[in-house]
């Protein structure tokens, strides 16, 4: 007899659909699973073989055949269990053909027959669409985020067969997609002193211009970054889903209400590999860190301790906010659209002010190679972070809250969308000519400092969108850039260089 | 330069493994350089003095390293680059180093040794040196050299290179560079320039033959040079363990007198100077205490006090002021002068512009004298 279950499998961020093809028939009582199963999907069969014995069903002892189809593409997972049991129990007429109709089947089996959570729920039941998704109870969240009807929950094995031959209601499950409770998150007031750093931060948030924080160790970087987060306006309701979509297929756990309104933040520590940086792997294609902050902030302290590969890969999703995986099991894309903030020191030893330094020439110059070049040039704001005086972390009274600053923030971005329908991050040098026009003592502040050098062509344009925002903060609605807006976006973009290589420029 | 075989031999001899100074020293007292490559190849027949300090390894080495290193080769290779040689028995040989405890057996140079005539007086002092402190470096060679007075430095980044620099701007034959590498090939790269100009009208210096690397090793056996050919030596500043205070070391084993720079007791670059001030060194805070100590009338040439920058004003004098007191940052100046963000950044810009203050890493330091007015 035949039986054909709807389920899915993921592959990246997205859900595809697999049919589960089961074929009993004569022949000596065999097993065969066909259709590129990876090896907890292939261990499928001890465990559907428990879990029926489990909940009083037979195992047939006839030859039996599963296919998966597509049968091109990997499956990978346990989250098939469901939809071959199912198929067994069709197959050998344990469970009318009619009660199944019009349903999906996603969820790992336990020996027992209970059903476990398997990761991407979310983007597999929105690949299975027009069809009642049962799922396990611990994904009924992100199966209510994806689902366009409502998905059907369940326990185990046993309760699964109940509800499909109506013998008991269908679990109702309390969802309450509109709760959001914003966590807590660290605040800005915590930060004492350090004005030009928190200004820089608050720029970050309004333009989405990637920062890089420069700073000897202990000045503070980290507690800065951490604090962008809190500045960022919720997320809109398609970022949101797809952010969750993201999360849910990489196994993440979904916060209360299921959806992720707030901007994601991800701080990957600097040994993390290429792989896990843009996403891949050889069993399964999960989505990388880059993925996992789309739609946030990601934050890569010690920036020059990351390998190089691993820096390397951030390019294209800087440039273009998708990643394009292609391994032997498949190919993905999957979004990357982030903030990025990275924080490193000045030089191996930490640095400090002028003539502190102890490392000899090669080791900064190594150092510094590794920053520079095209990844330093991504960033819009390079900010030199100093230790706070000891006044201002003593004495100074707290500075603004993170709300207070979330207000200016949200302020400035809808002024940048309503002019330009994007953030001032994105804007193209034509659009730059357009909806930033520079004044006239700003040109030539701009013309002079390329003319000595110290900025390229594309440095002209990030100082141009920095100077932007930085209007836009402060007099929202001026449509003209002007001179003080224009030096200080020039004071955000510390150069790299060594003092060491700096002398010759001025003694001479 | 015609391609010399004496040259070329000497070359090859500094070259060979095994070979210090002391060592070549006592093959060159008692064996011409053509005939001392043959000692070392085994080919005649060494002076008893020779076989004494001819060990069986050390005879193995150079017989070894001799095969790899031809006199007529590395003529050529000296004559290409202008490079020359001198040992004791030559008369352009340093007569200060005649009585050196380790003299150098054998001396590389490009450039005239006119210049070492002059009174000569070391300048040296830390690589990773301040804007100041370059600029005060700059200053001294500038006006030492105006004064006839020769410059011995070691062409390194930071405090050496600038006071060559402040040399060539004022006298280039006063530049006397002595180098820890070959001299074929300038160290750091980017004082290339520094390099062939020092070469071309002062006297550049090495024990080393070319081809030699920078090693570590070598640059303290360099500073025992610089403090050998100096009469006084002047420490712009260091750290508290720095290169410069091995040439220090070396001035005074030697009798040369050492003076240093004072520096801001919150300059960390000034650490060793002010250090050595306190154990007793004389402190130089213009070029007359140099002229003073080397026995010279001083008749320092009145400056025409001219500064074309112009005058800080309002906010911008302000900010200056606390420049001076020590190297500030952006934060410094909003937090301390209580100015806005804005304002801050564009009186330090402007500030910068005109050459009032100079920008590293996020710091600001005041620039004394403007460069340009010298």
């Amino acid at each position: 007899m035949l039986a054909s279950i709807p389920s899915a499998t993921v592959l990246g961020v997205r859900g595809c659909p697999v049919t589960v093809e089961v074929f009993v028939g004569n022949g000596l009582p065999g097993y065969t699973m066909v259709g590129m199963p990876d090896a907890p999907c292939r261990e499928s069969r001890e465990r559907v073989r428990a879990a029926l014995a489990s909940c009083q069903f037979a195992w047939p002892s006839r030859n039996i055949t599963i296919n998966l189809a597509p049968t091109s593409t990997r499956k990978s997972g346990a989250g098939l269990d469901l939809a071959i049991a199912i198929g067994l129990l069709v197959a050998t007429e344990q469970l009318p053909a009619a009660a199944v109709a019009g349903h999906a089947f996603i969820g790992e089996l336990g020996l027992d027959g209970t059903l476990r959570k398997v990761s991407g729920v979310a983007p597999m039941v929105d690949a299975l669409d027009a069809v009642d998704v049962v799922v396990p109870v611990e994904n009924a969240l992100e199966a209510h985020v994806a689902a366009r009807g409502t998905p059907r929950v369940a326990t185990d094995l046993a309760a699964v067969v109940a509800c499909l031959i109506g013998s008991r209601e269908w679990h109702t499950f309390p969802v309450h997609l509109d709760l959001a409770m914003r966590e807590a998150l660290p605040d800005l007031s915590d930060v004492r002193g350090q004005p030009v750093a928190r200004h820089a931060l608050e720029i970050a948030a309004a333009g989405a211009h990637h920062m890089l924080l420069i700073g000897s160790p202990g000045s503070g970087k980290t507690m800065l970054a951490q604090r962008l987060p809190g500045l960022l306006p919720p997320l809109e309701r398609d970022h949101s889903l797809e952010t969750t979509m993201v999360h849910s297929a990489a196994g993440m756990k979904l916060p209360a209400g299921g959806l992720l309104r707030y901007p994601p933040f991800r701080a990957p520590h600097h040994t993390t590999s290429a792989i896990a940086m843009v996403g891949g792997g050889s069993q399964q294609l999960r989505p990388g860190e880059v993925s996992l902050a789309t739609n946030g902030v990601l934050f890569m302290d010690e920036l020059g301790e990351f390998a190089r590969p691993a820096l390397d890969g951030l390019r294209e999703p800087l440039e273009e906010g998708v990643v394009r995986v292609s391994r032997s099991i498949g190919r993905a894309v999957m979004p990357a659209r982030f903030l990025l903030v990275a924080a490193t020191n000045p030089c191996p030893c930490g640095g400090g002010p002028p003539g502190s330094c102890q490392c000899d020439d090669h080791a900064r110059s190594r150092y510094l190679r590794r920053l520079s070049g095209p990844l330093a040039d991504r960033f819009d704001l390079r900010v030199v972070v100093h230790r706070p005086n000891v006044d201002d972390l003593l004495g100074a009274e707290p500075g603004e809250s993170s709300a207070v600053v979330r207000e200016r923030v949200v302020a400035a971005r809808a002024v940048a969308l309503d002019r330009a329908g994007k953030l001032n991050a994105a804007l193209t040098p034509d659009e730059l000519d357009e909806v930033a026009p520079l004044a006239v003592d700003a040109r030539s502040v701009l013309r002079e400092e390329i003319e000595r050098e110290r900025l390229t062509g594309r440095g002209y344009h990030r100082i141009r969108r920095v100077a932007r925002t930085i209007a836009d903060l402060s007099e929202p609605g001026q449509p003209v850039v002007t001179l003080d807006h224009v030096e200080l976006a020039l004071s955000m973009r510390a150069s790299l260089r060594g003092p060491a290589m700096a002398d010759s420029r001025w003694i001479a | 330069m015609i391609a010399d075989l004496r040259t070329g031999s000497l070359a090859a001899l500094a070259g060979l493994d095994l070979a210090t100074a002391g060592r070549l020293r006592v093959l060159l007292n008692y064996h011409e350089p053509v005939e001392a490559l043959a000692v070392a190849a085994g080919r005649c027949r060494p002076h008893p003095a020779v076989k004494r300090m001819l060990t069986p390894d050390l005879k193995s080495a150079w017989s070894a390293s001799v095969e790899r290193r031809d006199a007529t080769e590395w003529a050529v290779r000296c004559s290409r680059i202008g490079v020359g040689a001198v040992t004791n028995a030559d008369a352009d040989y340093p007569d200060v180093l005649r009585h050196d405890p380790q003299p150098p057996a054998v001396l590389f140079f490009r450039g005239q040794w006119a210049a070492l005539e002059a009174r000569r007086v070391g300048v040296v002092g830390t690589r990773n040196a301040t804007g100041p402190g370059c600029t005060f470096a700059a200053t001294l060679g500038a006006q030492l050299a105006a004064e006839g007075v020769a410059v011995v430095s070691g062409l390194a980044k930071g405090i050496d290179g600038a006071a060559h620099r402040g040399v060539l701007r004022a006298d280039p034959r006063r530049a006397v560079g002595v180098v820890a590498n070959g001299l074929d090939s300038p160290y750091p790269r980017q004082h290339r320039d520094l390099w062939n100009a020092v070469a071309d009208t002062g006297l550049l210096l090495s024990e080393w033959p070319p081809g030699t690397e920078p090693e570590k090793f070598r640059f303290p056996q360099r500073n025992r040079i610089i403090a050998a050919l100096s009469e006084v030596l002047v420490v712009v500043e260091s750290r508290e363990r720095g290169g410069s205070l091995t040439t220090v070391r070396e001035a005074l084993e030697r009798g040369v007198d050492v003076m240093a720079v004072p520096g801001s007791v919150n300059n960390r670059a000034a650490a060793g100077t002010n250090q050595l001030i306190r154990d007793g060194a004389v402190p130089v805070t213009d070029v007359g205490d140099i002229m003073l100590a080397l026995g010279l009338d001083h008749r320092h040439a009145a400056s025409s006090g001219f500064d074309p920058r112009p005058l800080p004003r309002g906010a911008e004098a302000i900010v200056l002021d606390r420049c001076r007191v020590d190297p500030c940052t952006l934060d410094t100046i909003v937090s301390e002068l209580g100015l806005t963000i804005t304002d801050a950044a564009m009186t330090l810009a402007r500030l910068e512009r005109s050459g009032w203050v100079r920008e590293s890493g996020g710091w600001f330091e005041e620039v004394s004298s403007c460069p340009a007015s010298r």
